[in-house]
């Protein structure tokens, strides 16, 4: 771990996936056997199903970023991992990794019960391209991390099942890779091993490690990631700062709360591309989304959905409601129907500092019953070529007068 | 298209050699006398060849336990190498389905640990050529080219039926069927010489097994000298074997992780 970080490369993101989707047919008569391959040449099988795991997913990480993807199961999270670490390959679209990258999918696998732990060191680390040299001087700390030192000569098959992650978890985060891939492996061992293994992957997130983390438990991925995904049935539905996915995360599992009703999912600023933004400039216009999720057959009619925008202190800048139309365009998804609000606001007068948005779904008329609120943070960032100071960005002139004629001469806002 | 596999190999070659040290690890048990249970079954098929090609059937063949021992190493090579590496990507699943290595490291490393067997067990075959005084020659220093042909030659075969069995699975009964029924086509009971002339020129042109077998009976039980011209032809075909099973093998491995 304490080794010095090098670069295979450079490239501006560690992962990307560019409109990635991986297809499954599933048959309903698998031709498995000669017989059944004579009989499909005579008779051609039709009844195969095209089931789509991941349907255009796109998303990056960036060097030293630590990616939470959440999604209930049968999202394809499976999938996505399986496509990351080059298990599968993808029906349609680009994934480009830019470092070296190790998986840790399944704690020991690729363990032979009849070698040592020492054997299995080896073989466990050439295979992720590791030579004999390079696991000899990594193997002592291995070992010790693992707690295994009176047993690391004796076959793996009589470790208890803690050991044999243990010591799958310890090669893991030694192998120093520039991406490391975990499928929610942090619930290993006892209590003393799960907070050693928290703080290594701790260390190497500090080091710049880029990491994947594939859970359903919202909370490890809050607590450790700096953004984060959401994936339902295939379809990435939310991306953006790991607090606020989460949120979405835990409404989406908690699930509607009744016949005909609405709930609110999330709220989020959008860029200029339509994606999940933490950042808008001064003076640019400010696009935000509200995710609606419908259950049952129509929307009601007396809802509004308002949005208010907050300065860091608290301050309410802005205001509106309006009234949900009762006739949405939807897209339907297990369990419910999804809907969006977007909203702009043109030349956001904000120049500078942190705003606070917060979206609030409530029926008409009854200030007290709110059925939904989504909050979410944005910084604003000056325009980097501006000769303006302060907090807000206003629509101004400047004027430079003599002998009574006026000359506009500069004129900043747009 | 072939290069890169080339310089994947270079790459992963410490993966290659732990999966060629785990397989013999494994077979041996860490025992030394694993390595001595792996050669009882050739000694013991000598035995009762020679038995019932001796006493039985009076066959006039001199020396019999070394004529016989010189086709059954080799064939034992490529026996084991083909049943063992068909089963081979079935048999690592959870590796295949858990880490990305190149995959046609298992089956090479299969031929691999198969021919080191073999290799260990050749100073058993030089121990009996003592014995019954057969001649030692410099020719024997050409045996390594052989090994090399015929470990291309099984490379190819393995690389063509790992990969046919995860999409069929009873490639493995007709593998073993045809391993019986290859067995007693390459001439290992008997010698080419034994053929009708016009029938062998057609073995040797359908069965490289029966070239390789003949070679290494050429230089280890007659003393003779190799044909090298026509070890360069079976050599040929061997390599062009090997593209072809590889690009086979990429083909029917692109999604193998959905059919294990």
């Amino acid at each position: 771990m304490a080794l010095p970080r090098r670069r295979t490369q450079r490239a501006d993101v560690a992962v990307e996936f560019r409109d990635v989707s991986r297809r499954f047919m599933l048959y309903h008569e698998r031709r498995n056997s000669f017989q059944d391959w004579f009989i499909g040449l005579i008779r051609p099988r039709g009844n195969a199903e095209e089931f789509w795991a991941l349907r255009d997913v796109s998303f990056s990480v960036g060097w030293g970023e630590s990616l939470g993807v959440l999604g209930r199961n049968g999202a394809g999270k499976s999938t996505l991992l399986k496509l990351v670490t080059h298990i599968l390959e993808p029906t349609s679209g680009e994934i480009s990794l830019n470092g070296d990258t190790h998986a840790m999918l399944e704690l020991g696998a690729g363990f032979h019960p009849e070698l040592s732990g020492r054997d299995n060191v080896y073989l466990n680390g050439s295979i992720y391209g590791h030579d004999r040299q390079t696991m000899a001087e990594r193997i002592d700390s291995i070992v010790e991390f693992a707690d295994l030192e009176q047993f690391i000569d004796t076959p793996v098959k009589h470790y208890s099942s803690g050991m044999f992650m243990r010591l799958g978890f310890a090669i893991a985060v030694h192998m120093d890779p520039e991406i490391l891939v975990i499928d929610e492996v942090l619930a290993v061992g006892d209590a003393n091993f799960q907070a050693k293994s928290h703080r290594a992957l701790h260390q190497l997130k500090d080091q710049g490690t880029t990491i994947l983390f594939v859970s359903h438990n919202a909370e490890q991925v809050r607590s450790f990631c700096d953004k984060a995904i959401l994936l339902e049935n295939g379809r990435l539905i939310d991306s953006g700062k790991a607090e606020d996915v989460v949120d979405h995360y835990e409404r989406l599992l908690a699930g509607s709360s009744g016949t005909d009703s609405m709930e609110l999912m999330r709220l989020r600023v959008l860029d200029r591309d339509g994606r999940s933004a933490e950042t808008v400039i001064g003076g640019d216009d400010i696009e935000f989304e509200a995710l609606l999720r419908v259950s049952g057959d129509s929307i009601p009619g007396d809802l509004t959905l308002g949005i208010d925008v907050y300065d860091a202190d608290g301050v309410h800048l802005f205001g509106r409601s309006s009234a949900v139309p009762t006739e949405l365009p939807m897209n339907e998804v297990d369990g419910g129907k999804l809907a969006t609000a977007k909203g702009r606001i043109h030349r956001m007068p904000i120049r500078s500092g942190e705003l606070h948005l917060v979206a609030t779904l409530q029926r008409a008329g009854d200030a007290e019953q709110v059925l939904g609120r989504s909050e979410t943070n944005v910084d604003v960032t000056p325009p980097a070529i501006s000769a303006e100071r302060g907090m807000l960005h206003l629509d101004q002139e400047w004027h430079w007068a003599a002998d009574g004629r006026v000359q506009v001469d500069q004129k900043d806002g747009k | 298209m072939v290069v890169s596999p080339a310089l994947e190999i270079v790459r992963y070659r410490s993966l290659l050699r732990n999966l060629v040290a785990k397989d013999l690890k494994v077979r041996y048990k860490n025992s030394a006398l694993g390595f001595v249970w792996s050669l009882l079954n050739p000694l013991l098929l000598m035995l009762v060849f020679t038995f019932v090609f001796t006493q039985l059937l009076d066959q006039q063949i001199p020396d019999f336990p070394v004529f016989v021992l010189t086709a059954l190493l080799p064939w034992t090579w490529t026996a084991t190498a083909v049943s063992v590496g068909t089963s081979t990507l079935i048999d690592n699943a959870p590796l295949i389905n858990k880490v990305y290595f190149p995959r046609y490291l298992l089956p090479v490393s299969v031929v691999m640990s198969t021919g080191m067997n073999f290799v260990l067990g050749l100073p058993a075959l030089f121990l009996l050529m003592a014995v019954f005084g057969r001649p030692f020659t410099q020719w024997m220093l050409y045996i390594p080219v052989i090994i090399l042909v015929q470990g291309i030659f099984l490379m190819a075969l393995v690389l063509f039926l790992a990969p046919l069995h995860v999409h069929l699975r009873d490639t493995m009964v007709v593998v073993d069927v045809g391993l019986t029924a290859w067995f007693f086509l390459t001439p290992i009971l008997y010698s080419v010489e034994m053929i009708v002339p016009e029938l062998a020129a057609w073995m040797y042109r359908i069965n490289p097994m029966a070239a390789i077998v003949a070679e290494y009976r050429t230089i280890l039980y007659e003393g003779g000298v190799p044909d090298p011209l026509f070890m360069g032809r079976t050599g040929v075909t061997a390599l062009i074997m090997l593209v072809l099973a590889y690009l086979f093998f990429k083909r029917l491995n692109r999604n193998i992780g959905e059919h294990l």
